[in-house]
């Protein structure tokens, strides 16, 4: 039975294609064996044609600018495709368009079809690799590669199964050397950028997707290790994978390693073709590669208008001229060679070969990839993601170790200060002076955490962008995975100053105070990554942070007393809002009531604590201070919430209305008697992991 | 060099010959253990006027240690010997004898293109040179590098988009060609540009090379086919070890004599790096493990036969034993002998004390007007926490709840809002950044930059203060006159301008900003909780806290001030209505524990004299550095290399 199915998928594939190896590697077969049981029958491999492909991008101005023209081009399992081109030229937006993930302001025409059919291009079916490589720093690379499996790999799945996928993906990424390194932060040394790169392709493959996108996924690299990955990605591609990749400037031994080259310029088609023909292409039109040149210089040297500028300028301020004159593009300037390249591409039969190709590829209708990010059930996604931010969390220094000591060095301080407060006359302010200090600049330094959660954030939008998990997950990961490290934090900086102070003696006066704490700092941590999720830039988020917080300490009740503060807006509803006052409240009510206090000279009588509260801090007694502290508590689920509205909205609101205003602006354009026909368009939505009933709606109907 | 271009019309400028012979640099153990690693090892060469030099070899060969002891800016844990001769004596390559051009560009961000090499030419252009000729050289060294397009357009920054890469790149050697250095270094130029924009750069380099008669040396990573068509000289480096000197033309055919053609379809540089780049045969190695596909292709490259730490080993034997070894060795001993060209070189900055000062503060404050991040959204954010602080203390009154309301208010305002301080941060480290730069390569002084930086924050410290005082007196209405009302400004001013200085202090020491944000506000928190409010000062723990901490802390000084500013002369309505009413100077005895015997105005000299101790301060701790830092060194190459 089994072996029949892979008979069956080694006769789907095209014949004559020599490049396709005999078989799969022993790694896909293992998988691949595992889906034909269940889901799969028939081919597996992926061909994408695109036809005549056109991209508008409407400007903030109101302006429409093309960013493709017509390109036309095909895409074989098996092949490793390169798109190449200057700075500007519309590699990325192509990438974008093929992978479905265009920003929402892009409009698309044109044919794209997977298989020969209008598929959208899913993400188990196909993969895109980013070119930041956004990895969690404190994890070693097996770990990195491991929780991504166990994130999105099917729950029935045998664990032993997973291992061995994790293990055959990494020999297959060249990462056995490196497997046990961690890959590093910024106080932390890991492994080299090589290597990330090759990570954050690992974590891509995992899923053993059939089509592979890559955006520059050698820029930045030193030549050995640009080297690697182009071969590793070649690799892939003879695996029968279908792989694309816009690659910036190659270096002559990566570019050999092409299989098929779309050169552009100006988002038009300069070449489509064999990557060793296009040598033999540009001397056809009249550009020969002198000799001891690397050809994909040469190219480039052809088509990228930049050197015209810089020839210009340096014509005007140098006395001396160029001194090789032999070269053809001496003579006339790059965009002059770039129109007669793309004229003469037009009538080449480069250009013919690769429509018929793609015609012919789409008549051939293959199966439907399947869907979905993620095969792991919602229970699993959160498990995963808790375990593997608990592991973040304690290996990485900034997140709550540094705070831990600053907090155990600041209650040292302030338990000094106040040390042994007793039950003078002066103690009465003292200890309203203490409550309000631990409870206001003391939850302030939470702000601390906030660059590595912002860390956090981005692997998150990587990995929320390409479907691995929900929202849902991700936020419930890290609560349960920061509660024992908030425990541990408050519960001893709690206790060293409950004890050096000595509050209110009492175990429940003293278990009020520390749970009064936690509940504090956990509504700070709460509201700073509502904040996080809003503000992109760390600077502005501690600011802003730090003003609503003080804000909030003002309106506490300490600062001004609670029957004194305005009442419109400053008491109501401001004071509470503010977690300060709550905690206030009950923390004075805690420590306050049924002591007894020294009057202002010695003969005077006692004053009890109940009358302090009533009459000097003014707190309401007739509510319970666990009332206060449950109010605390509830506030803690509402910032989550907020935090958890936020990403929904940015992640669907935001591009909706993006796109709406774009096309409100063709319409208009149009209505004026523009010449674009594009108006009638549904932007493609950028392809953020929405459920396939929402976003149908983009992909077939751009698909004309 | 009879055969100079005829085109040159100004005074010959002075030549520079660069020797070096057997230069070995060293690691040195710190634990003093014979361990030792060699990062140079004993290379010979030369650097001619009108020729540019590159420097290449894999990551990791020596470039850039190759680059440093020339420049003679070796770390100080790096020990270098052999022989370093300029025009034939020995001497140090130090700053102002030849300009060096970092691979990071270091600049502010606010400034045009013009202002920044303006600012840079009346920093260290001799005083006498009057406005007019400062401009000239300004623009005719912005034509030289083809800055024309975009000399009004700002640099830009991490909130501003600005001019790109190459423009940057080539702002920067515009900056140091300006005192028109004989000698010029470079280290990586190209690194992070696209093709277009490296070939700008190393084209001018060649061109500034032949026309001004420059000696200038650069390494270079990975240059394109175009890029290495313009280099004249090439000196390939691999482990430490010379590979390859001499002309960058003879290169291929060495390669070739040696078994390793170049491929007529490629890039000679990639040829060259591909084959001594032993990262490769790592790459090999592992590929083979892990993809069996391809064992069976491209089996016909030599370099896939031999590793190529064989291949570099028997290069580096050949070349030892070739003809350009030999070239190079007659060559140095004949420049060896040159005399006579002692030129005196220009040291670090010729314009006077005054002029750096002014032009400094200038430059400062410029960049304050410009960076919203600086000061302006701190206006802001002040203003707005006014409003808040006066809205919810609005006319605070003479009742008895007044009297803690008014002692709260003060310490909120003083306590928090200085506290905001922090979000200049950023901007003042961009700064640092640049004065760091610029200190290293000796344009001014520790004092000046100290003193400027305290004149130019000045006018923006006190709007701040002016803001707050403003809304927050008018909307509490506690006082109605103007010696009031100015104390409390000057009372805010040097609060903030404390402040100012702790977070410069904190930026000195702390590497990373968000370490220094955390320190500045453990900082903070010390200084609000000593100062009074939180605890009077009487009742605070004697050994450390009382003495020295509460003492030293601007904050106890400056709230002391403030309460008798307040309640000196005011009285309020008693607790209980009928009883006689409060005294301000009761309630500062009472409730504060503040005795009333000194001046409130002596209280405020005694925070502006640890204003001024604390600029001290950040002065004595740049100056520290100085000390430690290695790159200050002088005689760096002189006592060690002989």
């Amino acid at each position: 039975m089994k072996s029949a199915v892979m008979a069956e998928i080694e006769a789907g594939k095209p014949a004559g294609n020599g490049l396709v190896s005999s078989s799969l590697s022993p790694l896909s077969e293992t998988l691949w064996r595992e889906k034909t049981n269940t889901e799969l029958l028939g081919d597996v491999s992926a061909r994408l044609t695109w036809k005549d492909l056109t991209v508008t991008v409407a400007l903030g101005s109101g302006e429409t600018q093309q960013v493709l023209e017509g390109l036309t081009g095909y895409a074989e399992p098996g092949s490793f495709t390169a798109l190449m081109g200057p700075s500007g030229s519309g590699k990325s937006t192509l990438l974008d368009a093929l992978s479905n993930r265009l920003a929402s302001n892009a409009f698309l025409s044109g044919v794209v079809l997977l298989n020969g059919r209008k598929t959208k291009l899913s993400f188990g079916g196909a993969a895109y690799v980013t070119q930041d490589d956004n990895l969690i720093g404190t994890l070693t690379v097996r770990e990195t590669i491991m929780y991504s499996a166990r994130l999105r790999l099917p729950d029935k799945m045998e664990k032993e199964e997973k291992r061995a996928l994790v293990e055959g993906t990494i020999v297959e990424m060249g990462l056995q050397d490196c497997a046990d390194t961690v890959i590093g932060n910024w106080h932390l040394r890991g492994i080299s950028g090589g290597e990330k790169r090759r990570v954050s392709i690992a974590i891509e493959i995992i899923m053993r997707p059939r089509l592979l996108f890559l955006d520059e996924p050698t820029s930045g690299l030193d030549s050995a290790s640009a080297f690697f990955v182009t071969q590793t990605l070649r690799g892939l591609s003879r695996d029968g994978r279908t792989v694309i990749a816009s690659i910036h400037q190659p270096s002559s031994e990566v570019f050999e390693l092409f299989d098929q080259l779309y050169l552009l310029s100006g988002g038009k088609t300069v070449y489509f073709g064999k990557a060793s023909g296009a040598y033999e292409f540009f001397a056809e039109a009249g550009f020969p590669c002198p000799s001891l040149r690397n050809p994909s210089d040469h190219f480039l040297r052809c088509i990228n208008s930049d050197f015209d500028k810089v020839k210009a300028t340096l014509k005007g301020s140098m006395k001396t001229r160029f001194e090789r004159s032999d070269d053809p593009l001496e003579k006339i300037t790059t965009s002059e060679a770039t129109r007669r390249l793309i004229e003469y591409y037009r009538r080449s039969q480069y250009y013919y070969t690769a429509k018929e190709k793609v015609d012919s590829i789409s008549k051939f209708k293959g199966t439907v990839l399947d869907s979905g990010g993620s095969h792991a059930s919602f229970f699993m996604q959160s498990y995963v993601l808790t375990k593997r931010s608990f592991i973040n969390m304690s290996r990485d220094f900034g997140y709550y170790w540094l705070r831990l000591v600053i907090y155990l060095v600041v209650t040292v301080c302030i338990g000094t200060i106040y040390l042994n407060v007793g039950t003078r006359y002066s103690s009465i302010l003292a200890r309203g002076a203490c409550a309000s200090f631990v409870f206001g600049f003391v939850t302030f330094m939470s702000i601390g955490g906030f660059p590595s959660f912002v860390e956090d954030m981005k692997v998150f939008q990587r990995e929320r962008l390409n479907g691995h998990y929900g929202v849902v997950a991700f936020v419930i990961g890290n609560t349960l995975s920061a509660t024992p490290f908030l425990i541990l934090i408050t519960f001893l900086s709690g206790t060293i100053c409950y004890f050096m102070v000595r509050l209110h003696p009492g175990f429940l006066h003293y278990l009020f105070f520390v749970l009064c704490l936690y509940a504090s700092v956990t509504v700070v941590e709460s509201l700073m990554m509502a904040i996080a999720s809003v503000v992109p830039n760390f600077l502005m988020g501690i600011i802003i942070g730090a003003g609503i917080q003080g804000i909030f300490m003002l309106v506490s009740g300490y600062f001004r007393l609670p029957k004194d503060i305005p009442k419109p807006f400053w008491r109501y509803p401001m004071s509470y809002i503010s977690f300060h006052y709550w905690a206030l409240q009950g923390q004075y009510q805690n420590d306050l009531a049924g002591l007894l206090f020294d009057g202002p000279s010695p003969y005077d009588l006692k004053i009890p604590g109940d009358y302090i509260l009533r009459d000097v801090f003014q707190i309401d007694v007739h509510r319970s201070k666990w009332w206060d502290l449950s109010v605390l508590l509830s506030m803690i689920v509402i910032y989550r919430i907020i935090f958890f509205v936020m990403i929904k909205v940015s992640e669907d609101l935001t591009p909706w209305i993006r796109g709406y205003l774009a096309r409100r602006r063709l319409q208009h354009k149009k209505s004026l008697g523009g010449p674009t026909e594009l108006a009638n368009r549904t932007p493609s939505l950028r392809a953020y992991a929405a459920p396939p009933k929402s976003s149908s709606s983009s992909s077939s109907d751009i698909i004309v | 060099m009879g055969d100079m271009a005829p085109e040159v019309e100004q005074a010959q400028p002075p030549a520079a010959f660069l020797v070096w012979e057997d230069l070995t640099a060293t690691v040195k153990n710190l634990r003093g253990r014979k361990s030792s690693r060699k990062l140079l090892q004993g290379l010979s060469g030369c650097a001619l006027p009108g020729r540019l030099l590159a420097i290449m070899g894999p990551s990791g060969s020596g470039k850039s240690t190759l680059l440093d002891s020339l420049a003679g800016r070796l770390g100080r844990n790096v020990g270098l010997s052999g022989r370093l001769l300029l025009n034939g004596q020995r001497r140090r390559t130090d700053y102002g004898v030849a300009a060096y051009v970092r691979q990071e560009n270091v600049l502010l961000g606010t400034l045009t293109v013009r202002e920044t090499i303006t600012y840079s030419a009346h920093l260290r252009l001799p005083s006498s040179m009057t406005k007019m000729e400062v401009a000239g050289v300004v623009e005719a060294t912005i034509e030289e590098m083809g800055l024309e397009d975009c000399s009004d357009r700002v640099v830009g920054n991490w909130h501003r988009r600005g001019i790109s890469g190459g423009e940057k790149k080539r702002l920067c050697i515009a900056l140091e060609i300006l005192t028109k250095p004989p000698l010029l270094f470079l280290d990586e130029p190209t690194s992070g540009l696209d093709s277009a924009a490296a070939f700008f750069i190393i084209q001018m380099l060649r061109q500034m090379t032949r026309d001004g008669n420059k000696t200038v040396i650069s390494s270079i990573h990975q240059p394109s086919s175009e890029v290495f068509a313009l280099f004249d000289d090439l000196f390939l480096l691999s482990g430490g070890e010379v590979v390859y000197f001499g002309d960058a033309k003879l290169a291929p055919k060495f390669f070739e004599e040696a078994g390793l053609p170049c491929p007529i379809k490629n890039n000679p540089a990639d040829h060259f790096l591909r084959c001594i780049n032993s990262d490769f045969d790592h790459v090999n190695a592992t590929l083979k493990g892990s993809i069996k596909h391809l064992s069976s292709e491209s089996s016909s490259d030599p370099l896939l036969r031999l590793g190529t730490a064989e291949i570099k080993a028997m290069l580096i034997d050949r070349f030892k034993s070739s003809e350009y070894a030999l070239m190079t060795k007659r060559k140095i001993s004949e420049l060896s002998k040159i005399e006579g060209f002692t030129v005196e070189f220009l040291t670090g900055s010729q314009a006077s004390w005054w002029k750096q000062l002014k032009v400094l503060t200038r430059r400062s404050f410029t960049n304050m007007c410009r960076d919203i991040g600086y000061y302006w959204l701190r206006i802001i954010i002040y203003i707005v926490v006014s409003l808040c602080v006066g809205s919810i203390y609005f006319d605070v009154g003479n009742s008895y709840n007044a009297i803690w309301a008014r002692a709260s208010c003060g310490a909120f305002i003083s306590g928090f809002m200085t506290f905001m301080s922090i979000g200049g941060f950023p901007s003042f480290i961009e700064e640092v950044v640049v004065f760091y730069h610029e200190r290293q390569n000796g344009h001014y002084g520790v004092a000046v930059y100290t003193i400027s930086n305290f004149l130019s924050a000045f006018p923006f410290l006190v709007a701040v203060s002016m803001a707050t005082t403003s809304i927050t007196y008018f909307m509490l209405k506690a006082h109605r006159d103007f010696a009031h009302y100015a104390y409390f400004a000057i009372s805010i001013y040097t609060g903030v301008a404390v402040v100012e200085s702790i977070m410069m202090v904190v930026a000195s020491l702390v590497p990373n900003f968000l370490m220094g944000i955390i320190a500045g506000a453990g900082i903070m928190g010390i200084i609000m909780m000593t100062a009074g409010f939180f605890r009077p000062v009487r009742d605070l723990p004697k050994p450390v806290w009382l003495y020295p901490i509460a003492y030293i802390n601007y904050a106890t000084w400056l709230l002391e001030g403030n309460y008798k500013n307040d309640f000196i002369g005011s009285s309020f309505n008693p607790l209980v209505a009928g009883d006689s009413k409060v005294a301000g100077e009761f309630v500062l005895e009472d409730t504060f524990g503040v005795t009333s015997t000194r001046s409130k105005w002596a209280d405020l000299l005694i925070a502006a004299m640890l204003l001024v101790m604390y600029r001290i301060l950040f002065f004595l701790i740049l100056k520290l550095k100085e000390v430690v830092s290695p790159l200050f060194r002088k005689a760096a190459v002189d006592t060690k290399a002989l």
